[in-house]
């Protein structure tokens, strides 16, 4: 996993700032933030579709982990312990969101959308005005493609091929088995594939 | 035991191998099918990868500097539980002092209740005395009823004449 890491960072080892915070020293888990908080955000991000509702949870999931960092045994990685975290607070709020909206979110049967076959091939190295026009319209296919998902699919997708994650990661974060990782992974992708193929195909 | 999606997401993405792959491969009907839908899955994968894998978070800075300033006023809220010990103390002497002030209450306003004396009419009658030539088979009784907000009952019985000044004053 790559990490947002300064040179004289890079020296401290993640467990030793992970007992530098246990013995109550912030400007440790700083730097814990500072390797973490860009993956964190774009993992809730790609998970929430809004950029004030990514930053909050993001923020809480950070405050959640300096709270029970004294619980850190040191088991597994730090990055997997605050994932676990974050996705905590992250399919809860879907969750309650889910329950606000009345459960229409999450429906497994995917409308799928025709997109304009001019939108096919985009050179990316030129953000002409339509190209972005077209990204951001494939951008949100994706968004509604995965918002479709539940927030469970939605995390194991997202950590295996976004975060590029093992089995076994995805499994301590979400804290199930790595069979049901397996599982959810099968259906998200099928799930994704049929909504999405028109799209990534043409790209 | 392994399911079909267990094994399937397995060998899609290269988890399979040795016996365990030759077996599963043999159970599937085409492998030429299996193996397109292979490639979508992967090519899927990278679509994903290429399209939500650059999201930046803007003010990265202030990201840190909200949580730090978060995580301080955190840190002085736990620390507040320490002070809250020396207020259980005081809530004792609180109180201790409240009772004892309420029972030094109630003590000087029971010593200032003083009780009624006794009427001049309840000492005519105790002081009285049943002539027994006049009233031979007279009975009088005197007692509180407990009942009826501790009424005197003055009960008389076989009495001829009522002295006169036992009118009720």
């Amino acid at each position: 996993m790559e990490t947002e890491t300064t040179p004289a960072q890079a020296d401290v080892s993640e467990l030793d700032l992970v007992r530098q915070c246990q013995a109550g020293q912030t400007d440790a888990f700083d730097q814990l933030v500072t390797r973490y908080r860009t993956r964190v955000f774009a993992m809730i991000y790609n998970m929430v579709h809004n950029e004030q509702d990514a930053w909050d949870l993001a923020q809480e999931s950070f405050v959640k982990a300096w709270k029970s960092i004294g619980r850190f045994k040191g088991k597994s990685s730090f990055y997997t312990w605050i994932y676990r975290i974050v996705m905590n607070v992250t399919i809860d709020w879907l969750r309650k969101r889910q329950v606000k909206a009345g459960g229409a979110e999450f429906d497994d049967a995917i409308q799928l959308k025709e997109i304009d076959p001019a939108s096919k091939t985009v050179p990316k190295a030129d953000p002409l005005p339509h190209q972005r026009m077209e990204q951001n319209e494939i951008r949100a296919r994706i968004d509604h493609a995965i918002s479709q998902l539940s927030p469970e699919h939605r995390a194991v997708i997202l950590m295996k091929e976004i975060e590029e994650m093992q089995y076994h990661e995805i499994a301590e974060s979400l804290g199930c088995s790595i069979g049901t990782v397996m599982s959810r992974l099968f259906y998200a992708r099928k799930k994704l594939q049929n909504s999405l193929r028109d799209v990534y195909e043409n790209v | 035991m392994k399911t079909f999606e267990e094994k399937w997401t397995a060998w899609l993405d290269g988890q399979l191998s040795g016996k365990e792959l030759i077996e599963f491969e043999a159970t599937l009907p085409d492998l030429a099918v299996a193996d397109a839908e292979k490639r979508d899955a992967q090519k899927l994968g990278s679509f994903l990868k290429q399209q939500l894998g650059v999201q930046i978070l803007s003010n990265a800075e202030f990201f840190s500097h909200q949580l730090h300033e978060r995580i301080a006023r955190d840190t002085q809220d736990r620390h507040r539980p320490t002070s809250t010990w020396w207020t259980i103390p005081r809530l004792v002497w609180s109180g201790a002092t409240a009772l004892a002030l309420f029972v030094i209450t109630t003590v000087v306003l029971m010593n200032q209740h003083q009780p009624g004396e006794q009427s001049e009419y309840l000492t005519q009658i105790l002081n009285s005395r049943v002539d027994p030539a006049a009233n031979p088979n007279a009975t009088i009784y005197i007692f509180e009823s407990k009942n009826d907000n501790k009424v005197t009952v003055l009960w008389t019985e076989g009495l001829q004449t009522l002295p006169a000044d036992y009118a009720a004053k």
